[in-house]
């Protein structure tokens, strides 16, 4: 009974999260511009999609920034974390304290404050602005994950190495780095889909001319829906499924080594 | 002294697991009853069976003659002391102990007197207004127990309780549980895997494992009359050996024949396979060639009280565990001298005496 | 002896100045200064002229329903979820992240998809006969985005406590005479505040602030504060008000937060 109820409300969330999708990915194929009428299977949105000359540089701007983005916070953030361990508690949690701004305020409080700074600098917004913008929301992210790492233990792991006659580069690089990788890693995936997905702070700190998906789709939604981006939706879902589960799997095959290991 | 809980056939597994193979139990008004066993044994499914957070696939329960099978735990006349405590994170000390009364709704004066009069028994008066978390192991131990009496349950079931403490603290406690059984007067079934913690505090200790109860007995018969290998390596340290019955009370262990009590009467005619346990510190050092058996003194450890020491018998290539007071050396060559009362005979585990008998035809 | 420099902090520190800090000071600096260059209340205060008082009111109202809703979808789910087999949660929970990874932008199109005059739930009404409605352009359509985007938000942190909460405290209230309803009002939804506390941040401040989702599904006819403070970026450039009126929005923000940190005993987000 009571085991029907829960299933029955599964299945009610799974519609409402799942059948909006669905109605993108079905009204792709459609062969006339209808949103209620279906004109037969085509795949010509397709095809529009990717001669669209301004939907390619979209995407490329899209993933290059947030690959560099996220780079640039790891390596940033990562550093911080080690640095702030060596501080005092009470200066951590100043610092702390600021890390926490970008996350906890509000995206388009973010990207105002970011292109004031830029016009008063007298930055040309563009790439390089969107890029920076991105890597400062990202930081906090890469901290978030990797402090958790950073304890008693990673101190005595490399004092353990020095005191087997590594020297400190090489502990730090064979000893602490690994210690912290998992973090680092959780890092900057989760800048990496942050910086993706992201649009307001983008929105404010692009200047005209530059595109990332977000804004692209911002823009041509405005003039009117093209089934191109169902398409674009279409693909969108399928990569995120693929790249999901992989994870899903790797993670679950890295849990099941780990209990048979646990087992012996 | 009337019985108050009967566990009767009980049966329960885990997907493809068999936990319990058959549970027969019967736990007396009053009774301070140890479950003990090695982790996986089931004791502690059986806890969970008698408190009803387990439901048997077989069997019943019975508290004073009534099937509370199916009862749900929530009405059940006994409260748990569980493992980690499991004290509520988000209520002070008072709020935890006061949880059983509050549910029921009961008048705010008498559970204000009940949770100060439950703090005393346990040794915290005060302590109502604390956190959770600024409480020390032992406290929150307390805590656990005075939220489980402050209800005035006929049975206290306690899974493992002191397991977290460290061994002063462990020690004291099992005299203060002792005490607020005797001034509750409640009956207790305790769950441990520390055999020493089971043969203190227990009037009743019921050996278990891979789902059977191996024996029930009071400490003392426990100890002294393991009725297996099993019970026997459980419980203390001891030499189990193989032995043979050789004629109507003499058994032949390591290679010499050794006049027992035990005989046809008990279930060893001659000729019969048995296993022979003799506690380590039953075993006499005496002068090379006084004893009934001969042998090398190959280790020593001083552990505190005593030396143990394994000796390697001349006779049949046997290892013997003995604790002694005496300091002897390694390498000394020694005898050794059992009385014949400190000798137990057991059955040979089923499987393996049925092998033995075709071996010897 | 320790793998940790000061030093090492300094990028972060620096970035810290140029990212958060100068900007922030940047608005603050804007939202005091008039057009002229002097300094000005006028910006803060313009924030009670009639039409930005009634965009500020129905944006607390509506992310408000938002987030109310989401909690009541959301806190069952984490319940179904936290009993249901470790395989099967797994398999959930990839369910509930999925649409997070697909652009929000495209998830509150497809809405629009849905509820337009000419769309999916139009044809499906008509085709049994049933009148036309117009759903697009409404309060509710908006609500409606909101919910849809930001439940998986507040579905998961509940969940990750929910799923925390150790199984033997819910049996101890039960051993003590507990009923089901005293369960989880006495021991399971007091332990579940933290998550509750984050979802609703995750989910109250972008719903407040939001510009996107009023744009799409209310057709530019709904003007939320976030519309406000957009449109004086980027169609007036206006940033002096602009700024003035985010001031005021920050502020609201910090004080939902400091009101829901109250309820947050065990103090879970480390907020501003």
């Amino acid at each position: 009974m009571k085991k029907t109820l829960g299933r029955i409300y599964i299945l009610i969330i799974m519609l409402f999260l799942y059948l909006p999708i669905l109605t993108l990915i079905v009204l792709s194929f459609n062969d006339v511009k209808s949103m209620s009428v279906w004109g037969g299977f085509s795949l010509h949105w397709y095809a529009e999609l990717f001669q669209s000359r301004l939907m390619m540089g979209a995407i490329v701007n899209t993933f290059s920034i947030a690959i560099l983005a996220s780079l640039i916070a790891t390596v940033v953030g990562t550093l911080a974390v080690l640095g702030m361990a060596a501080m005092k508690p009470r200066t951590q949690n100043v610092l702390l304290g600021f890390n926490n701004i970008p996350m906890l305020n509000a995206d388009i409080v973010t990207g105002i404050a970011l292109m004031l700074f830029f016009l008063m600098i007298g930055a040309p917004r563009g790439y390089m602005t969107i890029l920076f913008s991105h890597a400062t929301f990202c930081i906090p992210y890469v901290i978030l994950s990797v402090r958790p790492r950073v304890n008693k233990n990673t101190d005595r792991l490399y004092e353990a190495a020095l005191d087997l006659g590594a020297s400190e580069k090489y502990a730090f690089c064979k000893i602490v780095l690994p210690e912290l990788q998992p973090g680092i890693i959780s890092g900057f995936l989760l800048s990496f889909t942050m910086s993706v997905d992201d649009f307001i702070i983008t929105y404010f700190t692009r200047g005209a001319g530059i595109n990332t998906i977000s804004t692209l789709i911002y823009s041509e939604v405005k003039i009117g829906i093209r089934p191109s981006l169902f398409a674009l939706s279409t693909i969108i879902f399928v990569v995120a499924l693929v790249v999901l589960l992989i994870v899903n799997i790797r993670q679950d095959r890295a849990d099941r080594l780990k209990e048979v290991k646990a087992a012996y | 002294m009337g019985e108050l809980i009967r566990l009767e056939g009980i049966v329960k597994s885990f997907d493809d697991t068999v936990v319990l193979n058959g549970i027969d139990l019967s736990v007396d008004e009053n009774e301070f009853v140890t479950l003990l066993g090695p982790s996986g044994c089931g004791k502690t499914t059986t806890l969970r069976i008698i408190a009803g957070f387990e439901k048997p696939d077989q069997g019943r329960v019975y508290f004073e003659g009534k099937d509370i099978t199916d009862m749900p735990a929530n009405q059940r006349p006994v409260n748990t002391v569980f493992q980690n405590y499991a004290l509520f994170p988000h209520m002070s000390v008072g709020e935890n102990i006061a949880f059983s009364l509050r549910v029921k709704n009961r008048p705010e004066d008498e559970i204000k007197k009940k949770v100060a009069n439950a703090l005393k028994l346990v040794n915290l008066k005060g302590f109502e207004n604390r956190r959770i978390d600024q409480l020390s192991g032992g406290q929150q131990q307390r805590i656990a127990m005075a939220r489980a009496i402050v209800n005035e349950p006929r049975v206290l079931l306690l899974d493992e309780p002191l397991g977290a403490l460290d061994l002063k603290l462990r020690q004291e406690m099992e005299y203060e549980l002792v005490r607020l059984k005797k001034e509750l007067g409640i009956t207790f079934i305790y769950i441990t895997h520390d055999q020493e913690e089971a043969l203190t505090m227990s009037d009743k200790v019921v050996v278990m494992n891979e789902g059977y109860i191996q024996q029930e007995g009071t400490p003392q018969q426990i100890y002294d009359e393991p009725v297996n290998a099993f019970v026997a390596d459980f419980i203390g340290d001891s030499n189990i050996l193989s032995g043979q019955m050789v004629d109507e009370k003499v058994v032949r262990i390591d290679g010499v024949d050794y006049p027992c009590i035990d005989g046809r009467e008990e279930g060893f005619p001659p000729r019969r396979r048995v296993d022979v346990v003799i506690r380590p510190e039953d075993i006499d050092i005496v002068p090379y060639g006084k004893g009934q058996w001969n042998g090398t003194i190959i280790s020593k450890l001083f552990i505190g009280v005593h030396y143990e020491m394994l000796v390697q018998s001349e006779h049949g290539k046997v290892e013997w565990l003995l604790q002694n007071y005496d300091q002897h050396d390694v390498g000394e060559k020694i005898g050794m001298k059992v009385d014949p009362e400190n000798i137990q005979i057991m059955h040979k585990p089923k499987s393996e005496a049925e092998s033995a008998i075709e071996l010897d035809l | 002896m320790t793998a940790k420099k000061k030093s090492y902090s300094i990028p972060f520190i620096l970035w810290i100045i140029a990212g958060t800090v100068i900007p922030l000071a940047s608005i603050a600096y804007y939202g005091f200064t008039s057009r002229e260059g002097g300094f000005t209340f006028a910006n803060i205060t313009a924030m009670f002229r009639g039409d930005h008082m009634q965009a500020l009111g129905l944006s607390l109202s509506l992310a408000l329903i938002s987030t109310v809703i989401c909690l009541l979808l959301a806190f069952p789910m984490a319940m179904v979820l936290r009993e249901s087999k470790y395989g099967k949660q797994g398999f959930l929970i990839f369910v509930i992240i999925l649409p997070m990874w697909m652009n929000f932008l495209l998830r509150t199109m497809a809405w629009q998809v849905l509820l337009e005059r000419q769309g999916v739930i139009n044809a499906i009404i008509t085709a049994i006969g049933l009148p036309r409605q117009e759903m697009m352009n409404t309060p509710g359509a908006i609500v409606l985005g909101m919910v849809y985007d930001f439940l998986p938000f507040m579905i998961l942190p509940i969940y990750n406590t929910v799923s925390k909460i150790d199984n033997h405290l819910i049996e101890a209230a039960y051993d003590l005479g507990a009923t089901k309803g005293k369960v989880y009002t006495k021991v399971i939804l007091p332990l579940s505040v933290p998550g509750i506390v984050s979802g609703i941040t995750m989910v109250f401040i972008p719903a407040l602030t939001t510009f996107v989702i009023s744009n799409m599904l209310g057709g530019g006819k709904i003007n939320l504060i976030g519309n406000i403070i957009e449109q004086e970026f980027t169609v007036n450039s206006n940033w002096y008000l602009g700024s003035g009126l985010s001031l005021v929005m920050m502020v609201f923000i910090i004080l939902s937060m400091l009101l829901l940190q109250k309820f947050d005993k065990t103090g879970g987000a480390n907020l501003i």
